[in-house]
């Protein structure tokens, strides 16, 4: 019993250090590469660690058209099945929609990046004429199945949680369907279905196997900058190819430690955005 | 509250007055049930063409369920429902529910401005053209003008209770509704709120029909022209106002009016 | 009129429904897919190795279960306590402000990738604390990565309990411990295995982190302790992906992520299950 205070006291002091040791440590072990390097190569075009040439925009080109594209699947269709399931159909049928997102969110990565590589990989190569398939719509693809259960899941409850009195008022004001949906619905659920879209950008973010797997892992620019079909890297799949050769202390090793800092960065910047726009809300 | 009840006055009333009046809502024979639940069994009236009539009963009674079948809110019912001489099930459920406003226990604004909420109901053509002496007009009726005449651009969750459920009979009143139903609207107000609403309502009962739920004997003796008494999903009792306070012809209505309970 | 207005209703649903159809399409089909390619490569002679060389196949699963599995408990084991530390300390010490630091630290922690937390545990177990690929340098990792899911379900737990059971309590004179194990515990602790489960269903699907830093592509059966290296599934499906190619590859590489999956689900399924049942409890 009197241990009971200084023992609380005592873990959440040591998890805060822990907390301010992660950003601590990932700046200090990719200092040696900002100081050598400089901040200007967020902007350069070519990485080749063996000549010391560390441009990190293809890599950031590549994780932004990634989750564009998986995003710009992955909402609508979320969005649209949380209606459908929610709104259209029996309660029964929107339980097993939900109980199979369930289980999709839970299957791990590398298992989707298996799917990506075996199944999506030889589809795309046949219906693109490409090489190999590897490309960055197939990371984006991959993304979207992966993120989709996190979007439709969010917003299957954001459009439950808006109240039954709200939906009888415009019920009893005459409003048509798709006016009751449209003008009271996803208004009032719009600031949690958005939590789940950010959510799902960080997830996507941060993905790093199923991706790895996929991409190709080809560090260069894509030519032209719209190409989505040439093999391509991200932030992530740069980390996971090629941290297993980069010598400890070597400015290589210090490269990916930036860009894991940089990842940790965006990923803050995604969560506080939402976090403020919650908040304000 | 006894020694209203056992006044006895004297008043010749015309017989029959419900069927004097030309009838509007029919209720043949209607029957509800909710999970193997009957909530409403074999319910028949006929209700007058104006004034407030007062739905009361025990809680469990089916008012509100009743309420929510006739603006189709609730569609699984056997029976048939009569509108101007056409069965509900025949009309257009969006048009029928405009022509029928249902107001509820809370009021439930939504996060718009007041002036939006008021329009909330009308088309998008019908919002773009509204001109303001309409506005006016339903805002008046549901005696909200004067508090919110120079706020009207104001989120409306910073009304008070009161005059949120003011608000929503604006919204219905603005659809120029043939019938109002309102569900206890002034159960979560306070005595000032619950005196201007039924005065407004009061004025506005004259012309037409308003089905008002209440759980209040003393509210709906003092508001109502009608009134129907239910108990268990069934229609006990129905008719003017003080026959049905001074001889209750039914030993349930007696007994409702003695202890507020009632055993059907 | 009514025509147009039959045809628009129409319109709306029906685009609905087809921009959802893939989602309710796509993943019955993964998952039925990974089942057809994974479950004929599940037997006794892919489990146990019996009879196969190379590519690290003739060990047979059971080494990679026990690694991944080991992997699992040790970070659960650590990140548990810290968690109910934390959360007990929310709510018992913290004041408003401390409290919202808290809340909004632990967002941002889950908002920081798993793979930034390997580097992380690369860069400070694994280099700096001389701790090597371990096991507990994965451990370690994997328990930061589930920290924050296992506080924010336990200050969920603990939220759940009314402030009357908390105040009348306090007014018979329970102090902080009683508190603790007389009221809350018994509240709480569906809720809190509840988010136990998810985080061991968590530990075990994450890859990326402890890919360098916890697990070698073969050579281990049985770490000796927690300062060897240990192979996992979920490692070891990818190490099989990037080889390719040879058919029986392909195939054990199904077997061992329908494995995966399996027991993913097994804990994740158990959690929903929890508190579904939970849920009800409450309700009625």
């Amino acid at each position: 019993m009197i241990l009971l205070k200084p023992g609380l006291y005592l873990i959440t002091s040591f998890i805060a250090l822990l907390v301010l040791a992660v950003p601590f440590f990932l700046v200090q072990a990719s200092a040696p590469f900002w100081a050598s390097a400089g901040i200007m190569v967020l902007t350069g075009t070519e990485w080749f660690p063996y000549e010391m040439l560390f441009g990190m925009l293809p890599a950031i080109i590549g994780s932004t058209w990634a989750i564009l594209i998986a995003l710009f699947i992955a909402i609508p269709c979320g969005v649209a099945t949380a209606i459908v399931t929610t709104e259209l159909v029996s309660s029964s049928l929107a339980s097993a929609t939900r109980m199979g997102m369930e289980v999709l969110a839970a299957i791990p990565s590398i298992v989707y990046g298996l799917i990506g590589l075996w199944l999506l990989l030889p589809l795309l190569q046949a219906s693109f004429d490409l090489l190999s398939g590897h490309s960055l719509l197939a990371a984006g693809l991959i993304l979207a199945l992966m993120i989709l259960p996190l979007i439709t899941l969010m917003s299957m409850d954001a459009l439950k949680l808006v109240s039954s009195t709200q939906r009888e008022a415009g019920m009893s004001l005459g409003l048509s369907w798709e006016a009751l949906l449209f003008r009271v619905l996803l208004p009032q659920a719009w600031p949690a279905i958005r939590g789940g879209i950010l959510l799902a950008m960080g997830r996507a973010l941060g993905e790093t196997m199923a991706v790895m797997l996929v991409v190709g892992s080809l560090d260069r620019m894509p030519e032209p900058i719209m190409n989505v079909l040439q093999p391509a890297q991200t932030l992530t799949s740069r980390i996971g190819r090629e941290i297993g050769e980069a010598a400890f202390g070597s400015i290589h090793f210090s490269a990916l430690m930036a860009c894991g800092l940089l990842l940790a960065l965006i990923g803050l910047s995604i969560s506080l955005f939402a976090h403020t726009r919650v908040v304000k809300a | 509250m006894p020694q209203q009840l056992n006044r006895i006055e004297t008043v010749v009333k015309p017989v029959n007055t419900m069927e004097v009046e030309a009838s509007r809502l029919c209720i043949d024979h209607l029957s509800l049930q909710l999970e193997g639940r009957a909530i409403l069994s074999k319910l028949s009236t006929t209700l007058p063409a104006t004034g407030i009539i007062a739905l009361i009963g025990p809680s469990g009674a089916g008012k509100s369920t009743l309420l929510r079948c006739l603006n189709r809110l609730y569609e699984q019912w056997q029976g048939d429902i009569t509108w101007a001489g056409q069965s509900i099930r025949n009309r257009d459920t969006d048009l029928l529910r405009r022509q029928i406003g249902l107001i509820g226990q809370k009021p439930a604004v939504f996060p718009c401005s007041i002036r939006d909420n008021v329009i909330f109901g009308l088309s998008r053509q019908q919002r773009r053209a509204i001109a303001d002496e309409e506005i006016y007009k339903a805002l008046q009726q549901a005696a909200l003008w004067q508090e919110v005449e120079h706020r009207l651009g104001e989120p409306a969750e910073h009304l008070s209770v009161g005059q949120q459920q003011r608000l929503c009979l604006a919204r219905a009143l603005i659809l120029k509704p043939d019938m109002l139903m309102l569900d206890e609207p002034t159960s979560a107000l306070d005595p000032r709120s619950r005196d201007i609403i039924e005065r407004s309502m009061m004025e506005l009962g004259r012309s037409m029909p308003l089905l008002w739920v209440s759980h209040d004997l003393d509210q709906a003796r003092r508001i109502s022209n009608h009134i129907l008494f239910m108990c268990d999903g069934k229609l006990i009792e129905q008719s003017d106002t003080e026959s049905f306070f001074n001889q209750p012809k039914r030993i349930e209505s007696r007994e409702f009016m003695r202890w507020s309970v009632c055993d059907c | 009129m009514m025509f147009w207005k039959a045809l628009r209703q129409y319109r709306v649903k029906g685009l609905l429904i087809l921009i959802s159809l893939p989602a309710l399409v796509l993943p019955t089909i993964s998952l039925v897919y990974i089942l057809w390619q994974g479950l004929p490569a599940l037997n006794w002679q892919t489990l146990s190795g019996e009879g196969v060389t190379g590519f690290g196949l003739e060990h047979g699963m059971f080494g990679q279960i026990w690694g991944s599995l080991l992997l699992m408990l040790g970070a659960n084991v650590l990140a548990a306590p810290a968690a109910l530390g934390l959360a007990l300390f929310f709510n018992l010490y913290a004041n408003d402000n401390t409290q919202r630091t808290i809340f909004t630290l632990l967002h941002l922690l889950q908002s920081i990738p798993p793979i930034v937390y390997g580097l992380f545990g690369l860069f400070v177990f694994v280099h700096l604390l001389h701790l090597g690929i371990s096991l507990l340098a994965g451990m370690i990792i994997l328990a930061m990565i589930i920290l924050p899911l296992l506080v924010l379900n336990a200050l969920h737990a603990l939220k759940a309990i009314s402030v009357e059971q908390t105040e009348s309590a306090r007014s018979l004179g329970l102090n902080d411990m009683q508190l603790i194990c007389r009221v809350w515990a018994p509240l709480a602790w569906p809720t809190m295995l509840t988010g136990q489960l998810l985080g061991m269903a968590r530990a075990l699907s994450e890859t990326a982190p402890i890919l360098f830093t916890a697990t070698v592509f073969s050579g281990v059966l049985w770490p000796s302790s927690i300062f060897e290296p240990v192979t996992t599934l979920q490692t070891h499906i990818f190490y099989l992906a990037q080889e390719g190619g040879n058919a029986h590859v392909v195939s054990i590489a199904w077997g061992a992520a329908t494995l995966l999956i399996a027991l993913v689900l097994l804990f994740s399924l158990t959690a929903l299950f929890l508190r579904r049942i939970d849920q009800h409890h409450r309700i009625s």
